[in-house]
């Protein structure tokens, strides 16, 4: 009904920031990596340097750790409350809308609020367990090498497994009935019901909810920079925290840089792979 | 909040947001259910993970600083007290940071919106060579390892004199609000019928006429939804703020925060204090657009 170019004005402006937002820095990251900060070029060099820090591999692994666990967690929590919430209740909205707080609540203020917690002398969550002799002593939940990337996962899985069960959610309220009714008809219980008919059919869902969650866990530094700034000792450092400081604390922008391409090469790979092993799954053909 | 979305047809949001908020799918009688203890058990566990430390929060920022360190902690303040609050509004640089939280967000959603609205109507409305290309690369940023780019981006602020400005920040949250605000209206103005675009065409208005005085007025559920959405992001963001605004004149919110309570003595009863005035404006905001807003993010999910 229209001149082909008028669609193209329309979106220009758009276009022209994002390209200026995304395209060019990415392109400029891959230059910066192979320079020095006299722009000259140095070939492998700042790979070599970075991989030679032992922080590289610890933060590598790190990241893994957080990505891997946080999901792990969010997934499972948040696909129970899925099926709670999913149960007809008076009250039901009321629940829904509480269990979106967390959600809504900004990652800064769950990080700060969930420190004062775990505080080691004077946090609520020591006394409740050593009160009734659930554990002897205070821990340092905070400052322990141990303990402090599991606490910070929890806090993480806090956060957004809410966000797992909206989703969820309106992917179990889509099944159609008939699937219950036929099920009734074989006898199922509700256990039954939640293994052949809730999970598989949310499958697709979890599928595409999981894929974010990767994506987040790769950019998310807020709980933990704000909380240990990947203290004590490297133990909680993500490589996200680790290029931030190479490049704002060391001033090494070509390092920084570097890194980056590492770090982006290895979020595409595991992207890539997510995608491709859940094309070849079985099960999609249902 | 981090949020990202599955915005799709209105269509289908209308179809999910029923469901969700009627709560009564058709056939719910005749069918097994969860036994009524593990119900109640649930919504009792569930609702005291996410209530409790948002509660515990507020106790706090209205205590003492005796009876904040004390054990065993004290449930209930004998003599709750504003100081907290008093010293965070009229002793620190929050006032400060607040004000420049809103004029950021505010100066993003906006500046995302104005450029979204005109991206939409065109991927909605023409057909052009190269639009399947120039959607994805849209939808590139929102799947960008943030982390990654960092770097570049605060090299090209300081060469265009950007860094510790907020317009160099306003412009860097268009890689977060941009993407999504550009597919959530892409999806909204599909559903307007076309043949309104053409009788407002026939009868002699503009393209632009057409898209203000037709397809914008019909689209305000998907305006809201927009703005809700990146407001509460940016509001939120953290990592852009910590690396490009580092001056305490245009220092956003959460870095203030995560100042305050990162020195070498906290002040617990401050930093709850200025926890609850962070949260409280987007707990509302949020709260009151739920019902849209939650509409609008899960119809991805029912479509799978």
């Amino acid at each position: 009904m229209s001149r082909q170019s008028t669609g193209y004005w329309f979106i220009l402006p758009a276009l022209v920031v994002l390209a200026m937002l995304i395209a060019y820095p990415v392109a400029y990251t891959g230059l910066l990596s192979v320079t020095d900060s006299q722009s000259n070029f140095v070939g492998v060099k700042n790979f070599a340097t970075v991989l030679r820090s032992r922080a590289t591999p610890q933060a590598f692994w790190n990241t893994l750790y957080w990505v891997g666990g946080s999901i792990v967690f969010q997934v499972l929590l948040g696909t129970a409350t899925a099926i709670l919430l999913n149960q007809s209740f008076p009250g039901r909205s009321v629940v829904r809308s509480i269990a979106l707080i967390p959600w809504v609540i900004p990652s800064i203020v769950a990080a700060t609020t969930f420190a004062w917690m775990f505080h080691t002398e004077f946090g609520i969550i020591n006394y409740m367990m050593t009160a009734p002799g659930l554990i002897e002593q205070p821990i340092g939940w905070l400052t322990n090498r141990d303990t402090v990337m599991p606490v910070l996962i929890a806090i993480n899985v806090w956060k957004l497994f809410p966000f797992v069960a909206v989703m969820v959610l309106a992917g179990l309220q889509s099944i159609p009935k008939e699937l219950y009714e036929a099920a009734r008809v074989d006898g199922a219980n509700f256990w039954e019901e939640v293994r052949h008919i809730m999970l598989p059919q949310v499958r697709p869902v979890l599928v595409a909810v999981t894929l974010l969650l990767v994506i987040w866990g790769l950019n998310s530094i807020t709980i933990i920079y704000a909380i240990t700034r990947g203290g004590p000792a490297n133990s909680t450092l993500i490589t996200p925290i680790q290029i931030f400081r190479i490049a704002f604390e060391n001033v090494q922008f070509n390092q920084a840089a570097a890194l980056s391409v590492m770090f982006f090469a290895v979020a595409i790979l595991i992207v890539f792979f997510y995608i491709k092993a859940l094309a070849a799954a079985p099960g999609e053909a249902r | 909040m981090t949020t990202n979305a599955h915005v799709l047809p209105p269509k289908q949001a209308a179809a999910a947001e029923n469901t969700l908020a009627s709560a009564k799918p058709a056939g719910r009688s005749d069918r097994t259910g969860l036994g009524t203890p593990f119900i109640v058990i649930g919504c009792v566990l569930l609702v005291a993970i996410c209530l409790f430390p948002f509660w515990w929060m507020s106790l706090s920022s209205i205590k003492t600083l005796r009876e904040l360190y004390t054990v065993p902690p004290i449930w209930w303040p004998a003599a709750p007290t504003w100081g907290n609050y008093h010293k965070v509004l009229f002793e620190s640089n929050i006032p400060r940071y607040f004000l420049n939280s809103v004029i950021i967000s505010v100066g993003a959603t906006g500046l995302a919106l104005c450029l979204a609205v005109f991206a939409s109507y065109g991927f909605a409305r023409f057909n052009f060579k190269g639009k399947p290309l120039f959607q994805a690369f849209v939808l590139v940023g929102q799947l960008l390892p943030t982390a990654a780019i960092i770097v570049p981006l605060f090299v090209t602020l300081r060469v265009l004199g950007l860094v510790n400005t907020y317009f160099g920040l306003i412009l860097v949250y268009m890689i977060i609000t941009l993407p999504l605000s550009v597919w959530m209206l892409t999806s909204y103005f599909k559903a307007i019928p076309v043949e309104l675009d053409e009788a407002a065409i026939i009868d002699g208005a503009s393209r632009v006429g057409v898209l203000f005085r037709i397809t914008l007025p019909l689209s305000k559920p998907g305006i809201v939804a927009v703005v809700v959405y990146s407001f509460v992001t940016t509001w939120n963001e953290f990592i852009f703020a910590l690396c490009f605004a580092s001056d305490s004149s245009v220092k956003t919110l959460p870095i203030g925060l995560a100042e305050f309570s990162t020195e070498f003595n906290t002040d617990w009863g401050a930093v709850m204090a200025a926890s609850v005035i962070m949260t409280l404006p987007i707990a509302l905001l949020f709260l009151s657009m739920q019902r849209l807003f939650v509409g609008g993010l899960t119809a991805g999910a029912t479509k799978g």
